[in-house]
This record gives structure tokens, C-alpha cells and sequence, in this order.
């Protein structure tokens, strides 16, 4: 590669590889970008819970979000609800939503919430959200433009129907070049970057940049560039997941939150789709064999869903490495997706990790082959925060933990907990944390990620808090006024997926308004 | 067809409401009634004309959108074109309700209006645990108000008749497009005999407080204009 990067070939078809290729395309029209995916490889589809994020992001696409909904059997997800995660007892629960508190200090806000007459969970006082997850809402009414809510709100989905859209998209409306050949080979230069990739049927496909989305393979960034593995799992115990598909009545009730849930060794999640859950239970294989979470997975499905029948299911068994790379762009090769990294489920930072990953690519365009080191040193430098962040911020859920089991008494072993977090909860015993803890643009979990994890586990507020203030109390009462409108005013998940499936003329009218 | 009910927790309580505007809701009308209270709100948006009854004799204010049945030229799709939502019109479906004895006034509600909605989408009623949802609580103090206006209505025209205070009123409509239309059947406030009116007679008005909804519907007229403009945009020639 000579001058400026052109040409862009993206290695794998799954939820990255596509992703990668419809913003490429999307938002740097001026790039080639050839996608190389093997056709006897089936893509992972487990990554089915987006961050609000992946609105701006098929939005730059330019996909519609109806289109968006139908297409990938979606519906609407306003954050995560942990069940079970203090100690395990009834009505042992908490909300992680995708709205943030009121803009006011958090110690403000805690003071008020605190003095508050009647005592409410953390999530209920700081924002209307939990309001309309209780009762299974929408958090838009079909009339409103698209993307956009009453409240924050990102996606549950079919990462296979997500992929296979984003390909259609990709080729049909953004001219992306698709490949379905294997990779054989790397053809390299002298200087460690790549020049070509060569494929099974012969075809050589030459580019100026690599993006890696082969998953766990890491075909370029590890089998060719053989950057280092970095393992995270003395901090992040869970290795391996069993999943489920269940299906669902078509008049039941469409949750509008994952809801995790706490077992003896692990986690569940359960992602509720129009047509079906996706039931999967995450554990690790040092403290739970196979046996023992087929055991707690089926038990979780005849509790939730007891009509089914469990014999025509069979669970599929996950097995991840924790950690991330070393580096993520090296030479001219780029991974994103789990080439780049995966820890546990938890949170759903997987596509939320690629949106950002495509965010930070496109504002390092254009690059010439002489710049390319440094924008490659300032990308690394950034995901390297970006890990370490997600690492903090999923361990803590285990940190607060009151559960006697011996998974949980070792996730509290002080020896696994990285030495940032374990600074940060003494700083937060004595003053909420707040921005200037979590300074980066785009950071994955903010403050008020922290503060909903923090409050919701019953962590004590600080006992210096200041007298509960006016505005903090008027800014209280708005959150309930709020949160009666839009218990009335917001249809239910069920309902809203239900009209959008009557109507598909009226409202692909609707969506073409200004 | 129209189906008037007592609203109560019991039977609406899965109750949803379309709230926005929309023809398919309803909202495509030619003019709704008004109240001497609102006048100051309606004046700034739409022309105030007065209506009688040809079988009671009896007047009513009418807050106009159009020149011709069915025609609201100040709704757009899904828009409504205007700061001010007439009370009448935001009030739809529901209505005041008195037993024909007297009593206390109930919210009803019209089952057979477009507004009611089906399947699960609009604003609720009632919350599940059968309490009035904050949309409810707006409606009732609207319908309130409303109703309180339609009540001092009469004092209101008895003031106007009894000084000859009102005159019948025709409006010709020439369009950009050619086409000229008359608006006839209405009738305004007699703006001269207004104006010879004894000091003492109009210290009497100010007094029963009539003079402000009689110098708001005069000030309404000018917007007649507006009327035309929006016609006219709706032909093309605006």
C-alpha cells in the first residue's frame, strides 16, 4: 500500500464482519470494501442484546427501523434486570436501565432518594424507564420518527436474521463485494502488513486495510500478525455458556429487559424475541460441570416457562476464552469482534464493542500507509482503556455480592479483583462515583452505569451526604410524574411488534416522512 | 354511531385512547364549539363566528377551521397546524354528563368514536390499580372548564342580544386559484353598534366581565386571512 487507504477487505460474515462492512461502506463511500466470509462456517449468534448505540448505527447505515424489527424478529431493550445477584432471595432484584439519572448530583439525588417518605428501589426514583419495564412497554409509540423514544432503548434480536439483513443491505444498497471463499493464506510484506489474501479457489484479494472478524480464530490478527492473547479469566470466571431457544406464545408478553439471573456457579440470561426466548446459562467450568448447568438451565425454563416441552429442546454448548488482544490494529490489520476480545455476556458489550471499534476506524480516516502507526498506536491505547473498563465494570456485579456459594465467595477474593476497581469502591465509600471517574468520550459503562449497579445492590450511599436540596427533590418528583405518563401513554412490547406487523405499508409511509 | 358510557374503572380500565390529531380520529371538521372563557386562546389562532339554533333561537360560539363541511385546513398528517387545540376538540371522545334531574357532572365517555383504540396502542384511562391516568386528569379539568363555559354561555348572548350586539355576517372568499366561495349563516358582533354603545352600557358589559370575549371575537376575525392563506397553500397557489 502506497497512499491512502482504499481498498478494505473485511475477513468474516457474521454480526462484526457485517457491521463492519455496511458503516465502511455507509460512511466512507469512497473505500472499496470487499467482505470474505467461508460459506460452511455458521456465525456464532449468541450477541443477540444491543447498547442504545445501535440506533445511531443503523441509522448511518441507512436502515429503516421498521425494516430493522421485522427482518430481525426484534424487539425493544431498555436495559438488564439482575435477579437474584445480592443474595439470592425472593424479591432479590434490581434494574439496570438505559436512562440516566436526572442531571443533578448524584449525591444530591442520593440525599433526596434517600429522604424520599417512602422508601423506592434506586432505579425506580432516578428514572421513568423502570416504570415502563415493569409492565413489559414499549418505549416509543410507532408514530414518533424512527429511532427515536419516549426513553433510552437499544435491541434484542436474531444475530443470524441481523447478519443476513446487514448482508442483503450491504450488497444490494451500499456496494459491498462479498466473497464466499475460504481463506487459505496471508500474503505478506516485508514490513509485516499484509498485501493480499489468498483464497481457497485461488482468487487473491488485495487490500490497503485487513479487518479481522473471524471470531475466536482471529485468522489475521493472531494466525497471521500473531499479535498476544491477554487472558482475563483470574478476573472473569465464566468460560462457557449453554443456550436455549424457547418459543412463545404470539399473545405473550415481551420482557423490555434481559433479565439475568443468579445461580451457584454463573449466571442465566433470558432475551426476550417476539417469537421465541433465548434462554442460556453462563457459568464457569472450574466451579460447574456440564451436567450441573444443563440441570439449572432446564430448571430455569420450567419455572419461567412451564408449558414447554423440554424434550424437544436440546441446549448448545458455548465455549469462550476470556480476555482481549494485546493490540488491535497492527500493520494494516484491524480486529474487531471477538478476534478482538470477549468477556461473559454480561451487559452486552459485544456489539456495542464493535459499533465503537467502527466509530473510532472512521475517525481515524484517511490514512495514509506513513500515519498508520500512529492512528494504529492511538487505537490501541484507547481499546486498551475500553477493556480494562468492561473488565471493572462486569466484575463489579460479583463484588457486591452476599452469596455463600464457593464461585461467589472466589469472585469476592480480593486477589482477582483488578487494583482500579478495588481504588475506585474505596473512593465511592465516601462520594458517589461520578464523570471525572470515567472522563473518556464514549466510555462503555458511564457513571450512571456505576451508580445503578452500585444502589442497586444496596451499597451504602455515602453517610456524608449533603441535606436533600430542592431541585434534587423536584427533579425526583418529575421522574414520577414521568413515569405515570408513560405508563399510560406507551403501548406494550407485544402490542407495538404486533401493529408493526399488521401494517408494513402504513408504516413504511410513516418512516419515509421528514 | 355514537355509544355514550359512564366512564368508571370497572368497565374501561384496559381503556386506550388515541390522543393526537388526525382525520381518521375525528378531527376533520369544519368548526367545534367554544366557550366565552377560551376565546382569548382560540382568537389567536382561528376566526370566533356565532351560530343560532333555528329551532331554540338560542346562539352558540363556534372556533372555525374551514369553509366548507368536513374541511380543517389546520390539520396536517398527524399535525395540528396551531398553538391551541380548541377544548371541544381535545376533550374527543369523552363528554360531560348530568343525570337529567340535576347533579353532580360524570366524565362519559363515546365508545363509538374513532378515538377509541384497538389493539393495545394509545394513552390508558385508567392504571392498573383503576386510578385516573395523568391524560385522564387533564381531560376532566378541560371538560370542566368546558363545562362551566357552555354555562355562563347564555348570560354571555343574553348580554349581546339584549344590546343588539350581534349581526349576521357573510365572508366571499376569492381564491388564488380563481375561484371565489362565500361563507354565509353565521353571524359576528355588530362592530358599530359596539362602538355607539353608552359608557355606561359598556361599563356595564366590563362589569359582568363580557367586554374581553366580545373585543376577543371582534380580534378573531382577522383570521380569516390566515384561513385563506392555508386554503389557498392547500391549492398549490399559496
Amino acid at each position: 500500500m502506497a497512499g491512502f487507504v482504499r481498498q478494505v477487505v473485511v475477513v468474516g460474515g457474521g454480526t462484526a464482519g457485517w457491521l463492519a462492512a455496511s458503516y465502511l461502506a455507509a460512511r466512507r463511500p469512497e473505500l472499496t470494501v470487499t467482505l470474505v466470509e467461508a460459506p460452511d462456517i455458521a456465525p456464532l449468534g449468541v450477541g443477540e442484546g444491543s447498547w442504545p448505540t445501535l440506533r445511531e448505527t443503523l441509522a448511518s447505515i441507512g436502515i429503516a427501523e421498521a425494516e430493522f424489527l421485522r427482518e430481525c424478529d426484534a424487539s425493544f431493550k431498555q436495559g438488564s434486570r439482575f435477579d437474584g445477584w445480592r443474595d439470592g432471595s425472593a424479591g432479590d432484584s434490581y434494574l439496570h436501565p438505559f436512562t440516566a439519572p436526572p442531571p443533578e448530583p448524584m449525591a444530591e439525588l442520593l440525599a433526596a432518594w434517600q429522604a424520599a417518605p417512602q422508601p423506592l428501589p434506586f432505579a425506580v426514583a432516578m428514572t421513568a424507564q423502570a416504570a415502563a419495564c415493569a409492565r413489559d412497554l414499549a418505549p416509543r409509540q410507532r408514530a414518533m420518527p424512527d429511532y427515536a423514544g419516549a426513553l433510552t432503548y437499544g435491541y434484542h434480536l436474531d444475530a443470524g436474521k441481523f447478519a443476513a439483513l446487514l448482508a442483503r443491505h450491504a450488497t444490494t444498497r451500499l456496494g459491498v463485494r462479498r466473497i464466499a471463499a475460504r481463506v487459505d493464506g496471508v500474503k505478506g510484506c516485508v514490513d509485516g502488513t499484509i498485501a493480499a489474501l489468498q483464497l481457497a479457489d485461488g482468487t487473491v484479494v488485495p487490500g490497503d486495510l485487513f479487518i479481522d472478524c473471524s471470531g475466536q480464530a482471529a485468522r489475521l490478527i493472531g494466525g497471521h500478525c500473531g499479535v498476544g492473547w491477554v487472558d482475563r479469566s483470574d478476573v472473569s470466571f465464566n468460560d462457557r455458556a449453554l443456550a436455549l431457544q424457547v418459543p412463545v406464545a404470539p399473545d405473550s408478553a415481551v420482557a423490555a429487559q434481559t433479565v439475568g439471573t443468579a445461580h451457584e456457579a454463573g449466571w442465566l440470561w433470558d432475551i426476550a424475541l417476539p417469537t421465541r426466548r433465548g434462554i442460556g446459562c453462563v457459568f464457569s467450568s472450574r466451579f460447574m460441570d456440564e451436567g450441573a448447568a444443563e440441570r439449572v438451565l432446564r430448571d430455569y425454563v420450567a419455572r419461567h416457562l412451564p408449558d414447554t416441552d423440554q424434550s424437544a429442546l436440546t441446549p448448545r454448548l458455548l465455549s469462550f476464552a476470556t480476555g482481549h488482544r494485546e493490540r488491535f490494529w497492527a500493520g494494516n490489520c484491524l480486529a474487531i469482534g471477538q478476534s478482538a476480545g470477549f468477556i461473559e455476556p454480561l451487559e452486552a458489550s459485544a456489539i456495542v464493542m464493535i459499533e465503537l471499534s467502527l466509530r473510532a476506524l472512521i475517525d481515524s480516516l484517511p490514512v495514509s500507509a506513513a500515519a498508520m502507526p500512529v492512528a494504529a498506536a492511538r487505537f490501541n491505547e484507547l481499546f486498551r482503556y475500553r477493556w480494562e473498563r468492561i473488565v471493572e465494570f462486569l466484575k463489579l456485579h460479583y463484588l457486591l455480592s452476599e452469596r455463600p456459594e464457593p464461585y461467589w465467595l472466589a469472585q469476592r477474593d480480593p486477589a482477582t479483583v483488578p487494583a482500579r476497581l478495588a481504588e475506585n469502591l474505596q473512593l465511592w465509600r465516601e462520594r458517589p462515583p461520578s464523570a471525572r471517574d470515567f472522563p473518556q468520550v464514549d466510555e462503555v459503562f458511564s457513571a450512571a452505569s456505576q451508580h445503578y449497579v452500585l444502589y442497586g445492590m444496596g451499597f451504602a450511599p455515602p453517610a456524608a451526604l449533603p441535606q436533600p436540596g430542592p431541585a434534587a427533590q423536584r427533579r425526583l418528583a418529575e421522574v414520577a410524574a414521568r413515569a405515570r405518563a408513560a405508563a399510560a401513554e406507551l403501548p406494550t412490547n407485544r402490542a407495538y411488534l404486533a401493529m408493526l406487523r399488521q401494517s408494513p405499508s402504513a408504516l413504511a409511509g410513516a418512516s419515509s416522512a421528514p | 354511531m355514537t355509544k355514550h358510557q359512564i366512564l368508571n374503572p370497572a368497565d374501561h380500565l384496559e381503556l386506550r385512547v388515541h390522543t393526537g390529531p388526525g382525520a381518521e380520529w375525528g378531527d376533520a371538521v369544519m368548526a367545534c364549539l367554544t366557550v366565552p372563557a377560551e376565546f382569548r386562546q382560540v382568537q389567536a389562532h382561528c376566526p370566533i363566528v356565532f351560530r343560532r339554533d333555528d329551532a331554540t333561537g338560542a346562539f352558540s360560539a363556534m372556533a372555525l377551521f374551514g369553509f366548507a363541511n368536513g374541511e380543517n385546513l389546520f390539520l396536517g398528517v398527524d399535525r395540528w397546524d396551531a398553538g391551541y387545540r380548541p377544548a371541544a376538540l381535545a376533550i374527543q371522545p369523552f363528554l360531560i354528563g348530568r343525570h337529567p334531574a340535576g347533579g353532580e357532572a360524570q366524565v362519559h365517555i363515546d365508545m363509538g368514536h374513532p378515538r377509541i383504540a384497538q389493539g393495545g396502542e394509545g394513552t390508558r384511562v385508567f392504571d392498573e390499580d383503576g386510578r385516573p391516568t395523568p391524560f385522564l386528569e387533564r381531560i376532566a379539568t378541560l371538560l370542566g372548564n368546558l363545562d362551566h363555559g357552555y354555562r355562563s354561555a347564555p348570560a354571555f348572548f343574553a348580554a349581546l342580544e339584549s344590546r343588539d350586539l350581534l349581526e349576521p355576517f357573510s365572508f366571499e372568499v376569492a381564491l388564488n386559484d380563481g375561484s371565489r366561495h362565500s361563507l354565509v349563516g353565521f353571524h359576528t358582533i355588530a362592530e358599530e353598534r359596539l362602538a355607539a354603545l353608552p359608557g355606561e352600557e359598556v361599563a356595564q358589559l366590563h362589569a359582568e366581565g363580557w367586554l374581553e370575549p366580545i373585543h376577543m371575537a371582534m380580534a378573531s376575525i382577522s383570521q380569516f386571512s390566515r384561513l385563506v392563506a392555508l386554503k389557498n397553500a392547500q391549492l398549490g397557489h399559496g
